[in-house]
């Protein structure tokens, strides 16, 4: 799946964010870090159309951003922070289904589809819980299952650990590692990112590196540390 | 989670279509305060009564919705006696009885779910104007009914970090951060929906 | 209506159901601990304007109006419409639509937060109190058969605690509004 900027620049709230973006990826799992403020968040907002380019265009799987973003929507599944804020039904199988019935996908077909990423997640047993008696690792694996459950064929995570202990990060980590869409991932925590295909570092709102992991962490440490 | 008020059964009148017994609830609520006989107003009373009975509710559920209300009658009753005499507090009392007895059996056997999809039905017309979004009308239902219970528990949160830094509990120092929370999850909720594909592609369109 | 509308209607409804059932708080002003919903009222319309503070007091009104036990006291369901109450609590949802009018009439960007505080003040006064009592009284007189006179008599034994509440709205108003501007021009 070919993603590309061409000349992006945004502003929010007549503040530049990003500037100049031109960057062409298809890697299978991408890396996104940077210091607070650095625009990273902002950019991955840009894959789903939730933010617009004020210049430039922006591109996935050839469908514009902002032209095509039910396109561009229905092919990139996003994974926010903050699990909470991403399951709105108060049952977690009425959650899942939530995506299915805005993509038009016929009720007859939405128990097995829900079940199916229930299972394929070992979360079977959440179905018919509710949000608010699950723990914080049960929730984000919820929020993930939601986005999943809608078949996306690129997946973009925005700091997917930094609201987890140990064990649930570890448990996150290897379900991302075997997740089968390209991903990717903006993060703080460097080591999501062992092994990973391509890693832009950001800082101010400019991509000040590119490159494989270990270069662009480096890279990171010493500049940004 | 907050429960419904519903009380399952499978009595006469659990089995009456939602709709039936709205309809029957306004229309009686409206000829209630027509009437203005004793004889009636206590036959309608007693109707009430006996359909309340026949739902097969638990005394201390209707105890617990009429309690407050009980209080106030009794007092209500007093100083209306005073006032107007006799004649008068008793029918007002009846058709309180009657208002009270038939609105709580409507409660009792019937799911909200029902009750909302009833006035779904009745916003359809709205719809075909496009004066209302059926689809935003059902998730801001589900999102209230989704986060109630969350931002229950985010005030505690608030109360419990205050008390434990000495501050008593203060309707100003406890409302401000649970408003400015509620303010700050509007945004991350509104994106996390969007990025899900909300609103739906009208049905009418291809898959 | 977009969807943060849709979300910001449906988490005030959901904040005026949570502060109607948490624990009456005291105060040292007032000799008894004040309930919550009306905050929660007079907010809705304060900070969401008159359409979506409307809506809000709406959707949270439907609500207990099915059977959610989310008024003071866990109490619900249409029987409270059959009650004395029954009028101040629909007569909620013109007020916050009056609040929400006045505010934007009347709030800017840049004033004093005295000003504000006061101007927040008459809003919630005029709306949360007189719209609210004008809906109010002439239902507890219909449903007791007191006549108006004498229900209004007995509606303004809370008229104090209603002027308390209206002032802490308009507090937390002001303080809200200056740490989240999103409704003044």
């Amino acid at each position: 799946m070919l993603v590309e900027f061409q000349d992006v620049c945004v502003h929010l709230h007549e503040r530049p964010v990003l500037h100049d973006l031109t960057l062409r990826v298809s890697e299978a799992r991408v890396g996104v870090i940077g210091s607070n403020g650095s625009g990273k968040s902002t950019l991955a907002r840009l894959l789903n159309g939730l933010v617009r380019p004020s210049r430039g265009t922006v591109r996935v799987d050839g469908y514009d951003t902002v032209q095509q973003t039910r396109e561009v929507r229905r092919r990139v599944g996003f994974v926010f922070q903050n699990p909470d804020h991403q399951i709105v039904l108060p049952i977690v199988s009425e959650d899942l289904a939530f995506g299915l019935k805005n993509q038009g996908v016929p009720r007859s077909e939405h128990a097995s589809r829900v079940q199916q990423v229930l299972a394929d997640m070992g979360i079977e047993h959440l179905a018919e819980r509710s949000a608010l008696g699950l723990s914080g690792g049960e929730k984000q694996l919820v929020a993930l299952a939601a986005v999943l459950v809608m078949r996306p064929q690129l997946l973009v995570f925005d700091e997917p650990t930094t609201l987890l202990d140990l064990r649930n990060r570890n448990r996150l980590r290897a379900i991302l590692e075997r997740l089968e869409q390209p991903v990717w991932v903006v993060t703080h925590d460097l080591e999501l990112l062992d092994g990973y295909d391509r890693v832009l570092v950001l800082e101010g709102g400019r991509i000040v590196c590119d490159a494989g992991p270990r270069e662009a962490v480096q890279w990171y440490r010493s500049h940004c540390a | 989670m907050i429960h419904s008020l519903y009380v399952p059964g499978a009595s006469w009148l659990h089995r009456q279509p939602a709709v039936v017994k709205l309809g029957v609830l306004m229309a009686a609520g409206i000829m209630l305060f027509l009437l203005h006989h004793p004889l009636p107003l206590a036959i309608a009373a007693g109707l009430a009564l006996v359909l309340l009975a026949s739902a097969r509710v638990p005394l201390a559920r209707i105890w617990a919705q009429t309690r407050g209300l009980v209080v106030l009658i009794v007092a209500l009753g007093g100083v209306l006696t005073l006032l107007q005499g006799w004649a008068a507090t008793m029918m007002v009392l009846l058709r309180l009885c009657a208002l009270m007895c038939l609105a709580l059996a409507v409660t009792f056997t019937t799911r909200s779910a029902d009750l909302i999809a009833a006035c779904e039905r009745a916003l359809r017309p709205l719809e075909r104007r496009g004066w209302a979004n059926a689809a935003k009308v059902s998730l801001a239902l589900a999102l209230a009914l989704r986060f109630m219970p969350e931002i229950y528990r985010r005030y505690e949160l608030i109360r419990e970090a205050q008390a434990a830094r000495g501050l008593r509990a203060h309707p100003v120092r406890l409302i401000v951060p649970l408003v400015i929370s509620v303010l700050k999850s509007a945004d991350e909720i509104a994106e996390a929906i969007e990025a899900r594909g909300f609103p739906p592609t009208r049905s009418q369109d291809p898959p | 209506m977009n969807i943060k509308d849709v979300v910001l209607i449906a988490l005030f409804a959901a904040l005026i159901a949570a502060l109607s059932l948490v624990p009456p708080l005291p105060l040292g002003v007032v000799p008894v601990p004040i309930t919550l919903q009306t905050l929660g009222v007079m907010l809705a319309g304060a900070l969401l304007g008159p359409r979506r503070g409307l809506l809000a007091v709406l959707l949270y009104t439907l609500l207990w109006l099915v059977g959610l036990p989310i008024l003071p006291g866990g109490r619900g369901g249409f029987g409270v419409l059959a009650g004395p109450t029954g009028g101040f609590l629909v007569g909620m949802i013109a007020g916050a639509f009056v609040i929400g009018a006045l505010v934007d009439l009347l709030l800017r960007r840049g004033q004093t937060a005295l000003r504000q505080i006061l101007l927040y003040l008459l809003s919630c006064v005029i709306g949360g109190v007189l719209v609210v009592y004008v809906f109010g009284v002439p239902w507890l007189a219909l449903v007791t058969g007191m006549g108006f006179a004498k229900a209004l008599a007995g509606s303004l034994v809370f008229l104090p605690g209603d002027l308390v509440k209206a002032v802490v709205t308009s507090v937390v108003a002001t303080r809200v509004a200056r740490a989240w501007p999103m409704q003044l021009k």
